[in-house]
């Protein structure tokens, strides 16, 4: 017999994605700009691996708070929703204004949205998108919520060494704002999730310092170079690639058999299947392994780089743009990343 | 080997008729990009799992089949 709890059936809450708008700050690095920094990765060589041209970055006064902000402003100038009609605000960032107050606090009053609303925030990167929507799914479910506004921005840039290649070549800043709404007599519908954890790959993608288990000090300051000339503090984002590419191969597959499993679904039932967009090699490889066809599985990587909890709603927004999102498609998510954590759902559009 | 050979190449920047087991790794051509998309390589090819470290230890194709192997 075994030990382990029956998994929960799950099922569609009747909830949609109504909207989303995305923001990306001013600066450009490209390519030419990395390769003068680093001279064994030539320009080319840099596209060619990563698949990434140029990436974003934030100002020096700019934060995520100000990215989803502007994301938000978007949202509302689309005429989709006003403010006064959000009932609920989640912010996803792993780089808030403050250790406290909640970010979302001070972004409800940035947005002029009602007094009345709920908002908070949560701290996950690459899996964010997906575990957000089932936060708004489980307000909507509940009846605590009928119109949430769900905001992903990060500004990963600020944790990066300038001498580290292996982060910032392939990480952008950026945001995006996506209205979940409650729906009825339509097919539209928000789930099943499944998610996964494990905190023992906590130190594979890392800021060390800066919390309370590991102050900021001159000790944590210091730099040191790796093996391949790479040079970061404790103070600095640090990711072990090799491990976050084998943890990718492991989980995301058996993530995805569970998810068809739970849903009652085939690969065939799937308009479209989006991955967190890591960069074009653990894509590719993603692919592959999953078995999916390329025009089942879109890209938007190579003008923005990995934007952490974002990735996701910018290939939704792109589809969106285009017409192909429309009602009745079908399409999975599927997050991975810093926690080690990561989540996939179906939503029927 | 030939499917492990040719996505080497592609990943090593030579033409495959190059690789072989007695071709070096070196600092040129090893470096952890290389080491994390030998990573994917292996997974596909051989469904084996292979850690970051057993690859960074290795001086030369022969290495990596061995590790492979090992796997």
């Amino acid at each position: 017999m075994s030990m382990t709890a029956p998994p929960s059936p799950g099922h569609a809450v009747a909830a949609r994605i109504s909207a989303i708008a995305t923001h990306l700050p001013d600066t450009v690095l490209d390519n030419d700009a990395l390769a003068a920094d680093f001279p064994s990765w030539p320009a080319e060589k840099i596209l060619d691996k990563t698949g990434i041209r140029e990436r974003r970055i934030a100002g020096l006064n700019e934060t995520a708070l100000d990215l989803g902000c502007a994301a938000a402003t978007k949202l509302f100038a689309n005429g989709t929703v006003r403010p006064d009609d959000v009932d609920f605000l989640l912010f996803c960032t792993q780089a808030p204004d403050h250790f406290l107050p909640t970010s979302a606090c001070i972004m409800q009053e940035r947005l002029g949205l009602p007094r009345h609303i709920g908002a908070l925030d949560f701290n996950l990167g690459c899996s964010g998108y997906v575990y957000g929507l089932s936060l708004a799914a489980g307000l909507i479910a509940s009846g605590a919520a009928r119109r949430i506004l769900f905001v992903t921005a990060d500004t990963y840039s600020k944790y990066i060494h300038p001498r580290d290649k292996s982060v910032r070549t392939l990480f952008g800043d950026g945001a995006a704002a996506t209205l979940v709404e409650a729906a009825s007599g339509n097919t539209a519908g928000i789930g099943p999730f499944v998610f996964g954890t494990d905190g023992s790959g906590a130190g594979s993608l890392i800021v060390k310092a800066g919390g309370f288990r590991c102050p900021n000090s001159p000790d944590t300051a210091v730099e040191t170079e790796d093996r391949a000339g790479n040079i970061r503090s404790d103070d600095n984002l640090y990711m072990d690639g090799s491990a976050v590419m084998s943890f990718t191969l492991r989980e995301v597959p058996r993530m995805f058999r569970q998810l068809l499993d739970k849903s009652g679904t085939t690969v065939a039932d799937y308009d479209y299947v989006v991955l967190h967009q890591a960069n074009k090699f653990m894509l590719d490889a993603l692919q592959k392994k999953l078995g999916l066809p390329s025009e089942k599985v879109p890209r938007r990587f190579e003008d923005i780089g990995n934007t952490v909890s974002s990735t996701i709603p910018f290939v939704l927004a792109g589809l969106m743009k285009n017409g192909k999102l429309v009602a009745g498609a079908r399409i999975m998510m599927v997050g991975f990343g810093v926690g080690l954590s990561w989540a996939a759902a179906t939503i029927a559009m | 080997m030939s499917e492990f050979y040719e996505g080497l190449a592609e990943i090593l920047e030579v033409e495959v008729g190059e690789v072989n087991s007695d071709l070096a790794l070196d600092e040129g051509n090893w470096d952890s990009l290389a080491i994390v998309s030998t990573i994917a390589l292996i997974d596909e090819v051989y469904d084996k799992t292979i850690s970051g470290e057993a690859l960074e230890n290795c001086k030369t194709v022969g290495d990596l089949e061995k590790a492979v192997e090992a796997a």
